[in-house]
């Protein structure tokens, strides 16, 4: 099989993007200023901000591939190449095939409009046949699930029944190749499902997929290969395991450098910074190791009687796992002053992978947070085992890690008498 | 910018894109073809959109025209005593003004095309033409009514019927073109620079002050008609319709050659120049 997308030596520059909004008059002045280093035999730096420089690699055609990096590594604008919205400034984007995306799905979608003109023009502008529609009208109709609002005014709907009608159209086009732009917060979780039902669909009948998310957990649903790009750059090509696992690696070093700086969150009345800690001090460790979740506050007034309630995710909705004292039961800590508050985890039994920490700081007494529900600190489990265990890709298939063990028994027949 | 390989079969057909050299104009215009239908769509949505949630719906397309007659009658026929050619002045006027109102809304929402279309040109490939070209379909629609309208007045307003009438849809066309040519360089530039946008409705007026809208062509001595029809080619055009709706002759051919000369070279140099920017939009606008 050939490839579907390929990228050669490709760079991309965005003209501006620099400290300045763009205006007649500051090109004027810009250009001459340039043309006087010129002149003086200096050489101007180059314009404009570098969004992908020299990348290279190959989607293969029926594949589903990702493209993960932090903000900024250049995903979106990867996409962007693909489906000639924007061109490469060097080098050379080949290829094969009908391009769609959805990317931002449903901006295109006129809110003066019913859903069934948008259907009918949206439709055509984004390049279906006329005749195709008119085929496919009552799947997207269905899709949506807008049947009985067909001839109200988009604008009087709800955004996400907006968002269903764009993802609808933009779902049922028919190309070789669909570019999914962080396209699934759509909707309802009903929804939600369908888009991945529907993406997996298209996968399965030949159609090439490029995704591009920061929700790891559906990349790694959806996608068996993928790109690591960091800065432009491609660092990682290769299974999407492995692009997780650089991905973990490299973000950690980024979570080191910028996590846990000011006492920031909080009320006027407590002002708190959370942070992680494995064994060396720093929040990253390895499975089964001992984590700390570690509370620095500042505390103004009278003491505050507070209960401490932590969850720990990857990226998925709700917690995988919990550590508080309103569920343990335990007494409530007063916060005066300032202070430290720990709490401890001795064996962590997750796996491989970025984790975020969220929390809130409960008022012992009678309702109300000091701290509301939110993220405070990330930290990274590494690969590599304390006990000294072989470490594979598969320790990233799933986040907890539960000891178990496996027997084997002979049975005769296995038709009950 | 080179892209090889044409939307019209697009099955499986290998896409280069790269930076660099533009297209040439004729692989533009095929694949511009291949778009038709989307740039009927742009009009058919622009059309629709227009006078959803108003009162007096698609009236509007006929207030503007009627108005300016009513109020250049007044000013220039009957207080400035601006010659007709022969012609009651409302007739005069009127023709020329339903032509210069179909040219002025085809420009403005031509102009402003890609930036009222930006979410869809952030996200979707076609040629960025199409949604210019659609605005100045949709000002097309609003030109028929005006025209029915002058029709409908026609009686009223002193002017005949005429076998030349039928000319009618052709000067349209040169119309529209003559739009385009405008509107493209102007759409590409307001891209860059949102300064066009706000010297356009100026820029317009000054525009309609310059062609023989409230004034005849023969008030421009008869050896500097040609090259100010060369300047500006909507005069010719204007004069045309003038003839054609008000008088029931035929246009000046000398002059509507000109114009139509002036139409074409302004239409290629302003959608070379569209071309040339072209790459950029989506990354700006």
């Amino acid at each position: 099989m050939g490839y579907a997308v390929r990228f050669e030596e490709v760079t991309k520059r965005y003209p501006r993007g620099g400290p300045r909004y763009p205006s007649l008059r500051h090109e004027l002045t810009e250009s001459a200023r340039r043309l006087g280093q010129r002149l003086r035999g200096e050489r101007p730096e180059p314009r404009g901000t570098l969004a992908i420089d020299r990348a290279s690699f190959e989607v293969k055609e029926g594949e589903a591939f990702a493209i993960i990096g932090p903000n900024g590594a250049g995903k979106s604008t990867a996409l962007k190449l693909v489906s000639r919205i924007s061109y490469p400034t060097r080098g050379r984007v080949r290829v094969r095939g009908r391009v769609a995306a959805l990317i931002e799905v449903g901006s295109g979608v006129h809110p003066e409009l019913t859903a069934r003109e948008n259907i009918w023009l949206y439709g055509q502008i984004l390049g279906m046949p006329r005749t195709e529609i008119r085929r496919r009208f009552d799947d997207i109709v269905g899709f949506a699930e807008l049947a009985h609002v067909l001839d109200t005014p988009v604008k009087m709907y709800s955004s996400g029944m907006q968002l269903r009608l764009g993802f609808a159209i933009a779902s049922h086009l028919d190309p070789d190749i669909f570019v999914v732009d962080e396209a699934l917060a759509v909707g309802d979780a009903g929804f939600q499902a369908r888009c991945v039902e529907r993406m997996t669909k298209l996968v399965a009948d030949g159609k090439t997929l490029l995704f591009v998310s920061h929700n790891l957990y559906a990349v790694e649903g959806t996608c068996r290969r993928g790109i690591y790009m960091e800065r432009g750059c491609v660092v990682e090509v290769g299974p999407v395991k492995t692009c997780l696992a650089t991905y973990t690696a490299r973000a950690g070093r980024h979570i080191l450098e910028h996590d846990g700086g000011v006492l920031s969150v909080g009320s006027q009345r407590l002002r708190v910074r959370v942070r992680c800690e494995g064994p060396t001090g720093f929040p990253r460790l390895r499975t089964g190791e001992e984590l700390r979740i570690v509370c620095d506050y500042e505390s103004q007034g009278p003491g505050l009687r507070a209960l401490f309630h932590f969850g720990v995710t990857d990226g998925r909705a709700g917690n995988l796992l919990l550590a508080s004292q309103v569920v343990e039961g335990e007494a409530s800590i007063e916060l005066q002053n300032t202070g430290r508050v720990f709490c401890r985890i001795p064996t962590l039994p997750l796996m491989p992978r970025i984790y975020e920490v969220w929390g809130e700081i409960r008022l012992a007494q009678g309702w109300g947070n000091l701290v509301d529900w939110q993220p405070l600190a990330r930290f990274v489990v590494d690969y590599g085992s304390a006990s000294g265990e072989a470490v594979s890709h598969a320790w990233t298939d799933g986040p907890v890690r539960v000891h178990s063990t496996f027997w084997h028994e002979k049975v005769e027949s296995l038709i009950e008498a | 910018m080179s892209t090889q390989g044409i939307a019209e079969s697009p099955h499986k057909i290998e896409l280069v894109i790269e930076g660099g050299p533009r297209p040439r104009l004729g692989q533009a215009l095929r694949e511009l073809w291949a778009f038709r239908h989307t740039a009927l769509a742009f009009a058919e949505r622009d059309v629709r959109v227009k006078y959803k949630q108003t009162v007096l719906g698609v009236l509007w397309a006929v207030i503007q025209p009627l108005t300016f007659m009513v109020v250049f009658t007044i000013a220039f026929g009957r207080l400035a005593k601006v010659p007709g050619g022969g012609t009651p002045y409302a007739s005069f006027s009127l023709s020329a003004l339903v032509a210069w109102t179909f040219l002025q809304t085809a420009v403005t929402f031509g102009a402003n095309a890609l930036l009222m279309d930006s979410a869809i040109i952030r996200k979707v490939y076609l040629p960025r033409e199409v949604p210019v070209l659609g605005a100045v379909g949709a000002a097309a629609v609003d030109f028929i009514i005006g025209v029915s309208l002058f029709a409908v007045l026609a009686p009223v307003l002193g002017a005949r019927f005429s076998v030349a009438w039928l000319l009618v849809p052709v000067l349209g066309v040169l119309l529209a073109l003559l739009a385009a040519a405008v509107a493209l360089p102007l759409a590409a530039l307001n891209v860059y620079y949102r300064d066009f946008r706000y010297a356009l409705p100026f820029a317009l007026q000054l525009w309609l002050f310059a062609s023989p809208v409230v004034y005849p062509l023969s008030v421009v001595p008869a050896q500097w008609r040609g090259l100010y029809v060369a300047a500006n080619p909507a005069a010719g055009i204007l004069d045309a319709f003038r003839r054609v709706l008000a008088q029931g002759t035929t246009p000046d051919v000398g002059l509507l050659a000109t114009s139509l000369a002036g139409t074409a070279v302004l239409l290629a140099l302003g959608y070379r120049l569209f071309k040339s920017l072209e790459p950029g939009f989506a990354d700006l606008v």
